[in-house]
């Protein structure tokens, strides 16, 4: 048994402790919106927040967050307005939307960091992970805008 | 006259009943038949296309799949501007079958999303079927009212009297079709331009708010009950099958369901994905040895091609010509001939492939998760597989995260696995390929060698140009009954070489079909993404040759193209081309299909490395009238980025019939920093719409290779400028 908390909810699993936490998410538990893109650390669209810091889902087992807290974008906010959801919204960052989930997780650890970022922060820290649609001038924009906000 | 009441007007009469509506039949010709649901009744199901139901929800139906263009939002609106709808009253369906009813009209009515055609191509059907839905609203009214339909307009949803009464659709839905005819197509009057309120406006996409919360449901989000999931493991090369698999070991490890021997893999299938993980690393599979791919290796294809395209072995298939480009070349004062090469490439969408397929109990039918671009060949695949009819097969086309080409196979591998998995253990089955199962069995845009010749006149004017093309036929590997069709033109292979908006009296674009060495697959931008880079590579070392300015000497060429020379003169003037003085910036001049596209970079080179930066993207881009204008910034400035990653990384390699390449640290793709700003400006045109998605593509690398000369006097001429490359280039 893993007993984490996720998206503020206590959770124990009985999945081995070495499977990938990005699948107990997903399957175990069934949440969704953090996804699966690479395995390897290179693409980010499975960001969560371990102990509020951005982390790669794939990377990690779910032994490693055994008492620790996570949060996914499903615990972002409750009902989708989170500053980062609504500026997502208003800038209409999304196209294909697989990564999205991921960047707003990103962006979200870094406003925690940074309540203010520059344009180089913001590009600096949101290269971690990869939009094929080609979005980064949008999520860099919506970040912006939130930050504004907050 | 004292306003009446529409509701009490239309209650009067006793229609008002919760299920009642109107279905409309609408084909790709426009509106076939419309039906009125008796009150209380159920929907009747006769391809009903659009519906507008009494409580004045109106449906319409979405054609296309949706992978991140947005033609989920933008094909209805194009309906709804003209039935003159609330859009907040449309409900989008997406077409879950193959009905060719509403097929694609740019591909012969086969249901297939890709090479930018989705507002092309339903435009006109869509509002003509939107139009002649009104115009039935506006009987149904008149009828109602006791009024000459030529004294009614409408509003939003609602049909308005002289003294300006307003009768919702939903209302009009309600009190039925009887006696009402429909209209002929093309009887119909359309909205002008001026009066378009959803068309050419900023409305946000339908998709986004889930795309933005986590809640988009892509294939591989699907969950049944009872579901087991599957890991596949693939023969190495093409043309391969496993002769012996030992599978013990997976066999006895908790939560196997079950090894599955494909045509070409072998497959786990287990209770959860992890467990098919860990036993797919057990698996001892013996490969057939016997492909003649092993063979072949990208840098002897290369080779090949380069002496195909020098002397071909089979007179080229003639893509485009005008006059006579050879005798044009050859009485030139100055002739120049180069050759321009481009490596394999790879989709990269972020979403592997992914498919859920629960079989039915006699194998004989199937309902089926995946996203891809065509419910055509979807559906033909199930049938295929299961060797059974259409009616057996029930799709669920799924958003899709990224497509870029890489979902439009006659036969789709992913969707072919989970059924056959889903059939063998009997319970619904998810396939999942991992990163590098995608990257390693990919199908990839076809290596190209291009041998460019052109002559110049002591004037410094262009005399003939002749574009030629080395790279196999993509239809005929892709979609082989196609090509049976179109051979010898291969527009997924060719596109661009073309060259159509230039004027060039002496023009030749011809096709050395080569021998394919690998899987192939249209790619975003198609052939633009290569033919675009050598045609406007070349034709900068024309101008050079020749002593003008680059954009002076296409200028020349476009003198009978106003649109196209009204975006070579914007995109210098936003660049500020004129007074570039000593900073490296490179123009080129491209496009996709019918859509323009005049672009300039500025880049910022790393001598020590070999790293090229891009500092800024100015493009001037024209695709008629466009429908989302907001969502066509962002698919050119998307696109753009595309082309970047494809002009400085993207390359696979082949090795031994293997590919070399498997993941993203070894396939590159543009990561943020490396995106400059992007200006976009869309010409304000009133001609047919002629696609955004791919657009924005072919003019960045070529516009790279140009800035590059200005600043280092050196030619890029093979695609991807990687930094080995670079320093080769400015070493020699």
């Amino acid at each position: 048994m893993t007993k984490f908390t996720l998206n503020g909810q206590p959770v124990e699993v009985d999945n081995p402790p070495e499977e990938l936490l990005l699948l107990v998410i997903r399957d175990g538990v069934g949440l969704k919106g953090t996804k699966y893109g690479c395995g390897a650390a290179m693409c980010g669209a499975c960001t969560v927040h371990v102990n509020g810091e951005a982390s790669f889902a794939c990377q990690l087992t779910v032994g490693d967050v055994e008492g620790a807290t996570v949060t996914t974008i499903e615990g972002l906010s409750s009902d989708g307005t989170h500053p980062l959801q609504k500026a997502w919204i208003d800038e209409q960052v999304p196209q294909c939307g697989y990564c999205q989930s991921g960047q707003i997780m990103r962006a979200a650890a870094l406003l925690s960091e940074i309540s203010n970022p520059s344009r180089a922060e913001i590009v600096d820290y949101m290269s971690a992970n990869l939009c094929r649609c080609g979005t980064y001038n949008r999520i860099f924009k919506a970040v912006e805008r939130a930050a504004r906000e907050v | 006259m004292a306003h009446r009441s529409t509701h009490a007007t239309l209650c009067r009469r006793g229609f008002l009943k919760a299920s009642a509506g109107l279905s409309f039949v609408v084909g790709a010709g426009g509106l076939l038949s419309v039906d009125a649901q008796a009150a209380g009744s159920e929907m009747l199901k006769v391809n009903p296309w659009m519906t507008i139901r009494a409580d004045g929800k109106i449906s319409i139906i979405f054609p296309s799949t949706e992978m991140g263009q947005s033609s989920y939002s933008t094909l209805p609106q194009i309906l709804a501007e003209e039935l003159d709808a609330d859009w907040g009253d449309v409900v989008i369906e997406q077409l879950n079958e193959d009905d060719r009813t509403f097929g694609n009209p740019a591909f012969g009515g086969v249901l297939y999303t890709a090479g930018s055609t989705g507002v092309e191509g339903y435009f006109d059907p869509m509002r003509k079927a939107g139009a002649q839905a009104r115009d039935v609203l506006l009987q149904i009214a008149a009828r109602e009212i006791g009024v000459d339909k030529k004294t009614l307009m409408t509003a939003p949803s609602a049909v308005v009297t002289q003294d300006g009464t307003r009768i919702s659709y939903g209302d009009l839905a309600a009190a039925g079709a009887e006696g009402i005819q429909i209209p002929g197509a093309d009887d119909v009057p359309l909205k002008p331009v001026d009066a378009f309120r959803i068309i050419g406006h900023d409305i946000p996409r339908r998709d986004v708010p889930a795309k933005s919360t986590g809640k988009a449901v892509y294939a591989i989000d699907v969950t049944l009950p009872d579901m087991a999931y599957a890991c596949i493991q693939r023969a190495p090369v093409e043309g391969e099958r496993p002769v012996a698999v030992q599978d013990d070991e997976a066999r006895a490890m908790p939560g196997v369901l079950d090894i599955v021997a494909l045509p070409d893999a072998v497959a786990v299938v287990a209770e959860t994905y992890w467990s098919a993980l860990l036993a797919r690393g057990t698996l001892d599979i013996t490969w057939s040895e016997t492909s003649p791919f092993r063979a072949h290796g990208s840098e002897a294809t290369m080779a090949l091609y380069a002496a195909e395209a020098e002397s071909p072995s089979e007179t080229p298939a003639v893509w485009a010509k005008k006059g006579d480009a050879s005798a044009a070349i050859s009485g030139a004062d100055t002739r120049l001939t180069q050759t321009y090469l481009s490596d394999y490439a790879y989709h990269a969408q972020i979403e592997p492939m992914a498919a859920v397929a629960h079989v039915d109990a006699d194998g004989k039918g199937a309902e089926v998760w995946a996203g891809t671009q065509t419910q055509s060949w979807t559906t033909n695949t199930v049938m295929d597989v299961l060797e059974t009819t259409r009616d057996r097969v029930r799709l669920n086309m799924m958003t899709m995260g990224g497509g870029f080409g890489r979902r439009t196979a006659f036969v789709q591998d992913y969707v072919r696995d989970a059924l056959l998995c889903s059939k063998s253990v009997g319970r619904p089955v998810k396939v999942i390929w991992t990163r590098e199962d995608d990257v390693k069995n990919g199908v990839f845009r076809p290596l190209a060698v291009q041998r460019m010749s052109g002559g110049v006149s002591t004037d410094g004017m262009l005399q003939g140009f002749h574009h030629r093309v080395a790279t196999p036929t993509v239809i005929g590997f892709f979609n082989p009954g196609r090509w049976n069709a179109v051979k010898p033109n291969d527009v997924i292979s060719m596109r661009g070489a073309e060259s159509k908006f230039y004027s060039i009296p002496d023009f030749l674009a011809d096709h050395v079909i080569t021998e394919r060495q690998a899987r192939l697959s249209p790619y975003r931008g198609i052939g633009a993404a290569y033919t675009g880079f050598a045609a406007e590579a070349f034709m900068d070392e024309l101008a050079e040759a020749a002593g003008r300015d680059p954009l002076d000497f296409r200028l020349d060429l476009v003198e009978d193209n106003l649109r196209g020379r009204h975006l070579l003169g914007k995109v210098a003037e936003m660049s500020d081309w004129r007074n570039r003085g000593d900073r490296a910036m490179g123009l080129a001049f491209a496009g996709y299909h019918s859509s323009m596209a005049a672009g300039v970079v500025e880049i910022a080179l790393d001598r020590n490395s070999g790293e090229i930066s891009l500092k800024h993207i100015w493009v001037a881009a024209d695709a008629g009238l466009i429908v989302s204008p907001d969502n066509a910034h962002n698919q050119i400035e998307g696109a753009a980025v595309f082309g970047i990653s494809c002009a400085l990384t993207e390359r696979i390699d082949i090795e031994a019939g293997e590919v070399v390449q498997n993941n993203y640290w070894d396939y590159e793709i543009t990561r943020a920093h490396q995106v400059p700003p992007i200006d976009v400006y869309m010409a304000q045109v009133n001609a047919h719409p002629t696609g955004v998605g791919e657009l924005g593509l072919p003019f960045v690398p070529p516009a790279i290779a140009n800035a590059f000369h200005a600043l280092t006097g050196k030619r890029l001429r093979h695609m991807p400028f990687t930094p080995d490359r670079v320093l080769e280039v400015l070493n020699s």
